[in-house]
């Protein structure tokens, strides 16, 4: 299963990520950082599809997805 | 821990410290910007082995103006408000081989900036222009900006904006310059590719990129960008109408006489005229 990496320095919660994952892979966080943050999680990466979209338009740099070996 | 892939052009430490988290409000489209010229650039230099020195970055000053000044991991200048493409012309006569990314304003274009930037476009200067339309002027505190949409409330037009916007896309197609598109920030591929051709192109390429401001717009990013895609529409597919929707894709894509090579003709005369005085 591809693996969600949230850099916990730079994600700022805009949650665009979330909301343009075509597979629906991702959800918001039931929890507020000590930022004041609502950053992304895992919903399902069974789903995840590698497509790079939620890299793509990410505007602080802060997500990537780690491909699942084979 | 992965990270993202795009953060190897950009300087993330400097000698006072962290240079990242960028400056930007949370879910501002300049930082998506950023990160789809660098997926463009990075293509570039895949498919095209365009050297990494040859990239130039410029920008004026605003909120999309903070691009180039600290981040890129490329040689940049963060100039002065409306004077980038002064200063990229300037480039230009020292090294035509560049590849000048400029990033600016709707308010540094099209105001501060535009009689730089119609003279841009008339000498068809080898630069890409990518200018982030928010509508405003994001970093002075969300004033009105001669691109603001008729019935716009800003901090400047409490009583609705009354003033006709400027069509930058028609401004830099008439102008002169040789590629000119019209896109948004919910189309990451489509300015990716506009990117790229721009950066090939000899001439100017006028890109335009409307852009979310949540601060002063005062609403999230991702209904920003869905208004983005429900009030767009295709040039292709607006030939009945537009229904009152902004039309977005290429505008042109000519093949235009470039400035510095029609100067680079008189340099060529003289250096004829005097191998013949030599001979
Ligand atoms: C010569 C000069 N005049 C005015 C200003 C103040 N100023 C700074 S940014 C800005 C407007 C920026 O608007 P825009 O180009 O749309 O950029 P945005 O912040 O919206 O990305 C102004 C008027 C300045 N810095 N320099
Ligand atoms: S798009 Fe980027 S900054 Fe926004 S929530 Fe997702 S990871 Fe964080
Ligand atoms: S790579 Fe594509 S499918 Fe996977 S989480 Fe990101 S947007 Fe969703
Ligand atoms: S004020 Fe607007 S344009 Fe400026 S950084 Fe914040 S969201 Fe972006
Ligand atoms: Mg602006």
């Amino acid at each position: 299963m591809n693996k969600l990496w949230i850099d916990e320095r730079y994600c700022k919660g805009c949650l665009i990520c979330v909301d343009v994952c075509p597979k629906k892979a991702l959800k918001a966080s039931p929890e507020i950082n000590s930022k004041g943050y609502i950053l992304p999680v895992e919903k399902d990466m069974k789903r995840c599809k590698s497509c790079g979209l939620c890299e793509v338009m990410c505007p602080d740099f802060a997500i990537a997805i780690e491909k699942a070996e084979g | 821990m992965k990270r993202h892939p795009m953060l190897k052009y950009l300087k993330e430490e400097g000698p006072l410290g962290p240079r990242m988290p960028l400056i930007f409000c949370p879910g501002c489209g300049s930082g998506q910007v950023l990160n789809y010229t660098l997926h463009a650039v990075d293509k570039l230099i895949e498919e095209d082995e365009v050297r990494r020195e040859n990239f130039l970055f410029i920008s004026g000053i605003g909120c999309s103006g903070r691009i180039t000044s600290h981040y890129l991991n490329f040689d940049s200048a963060w100039t002065i408000h409306g004077r980038a493409l002064a200063v990229a012309t300037g480039a230009l006569l020292a090294n035509p081989a560049f590849k000048i990314v400029v990033f600016t304003g709707d308010g540094d274009t099209g105001s501060i900036g535009g009689n730089h930037f119609i003279h841009a476009c008339r000498r068809n200067i080898d630069v890409t222009i990518l200018c982030l339309n928010n509508g405003l002027y994001g970093m002075t505190g969300g004033q009105h900006a001669p691109t603001t949409p008729i019935g716009t409330i800003t901090t400047t037009t409490p009583y609705r904006n009354r003033e006709a916007a400027f069509d930058l896309c028609k401004l830099a197609e008439i102008a002169g310059a040789s590629y000119v598109a019209r896109w948004t920030t919910a189309h990451p591929q489509q300015v990716i590719k506009s990117i790229m051709k721009g950066l090939r192109k000899k001439g100017t390429a006028f890109i335009e990129i409307l852009s979310q401001c949540p601060v002063h717009e005062k609403k999230t990013p991702v209904d920003l960008l869905k208004g983005f895609r429900r009030n767009t529409i295709r040039i292709s597919k607006s030939k009945e109408s537009t229904d009152g929707k902004t039309l977005i894709g290429e505008f042109c894509d000519l093949d235009r006489r470039e400035w510095n090579e029609s100067y680079q003709e008189i340099i060529d005369q003289f250096v004829m005229e005097n191998d013949k005085i030599d001979e």
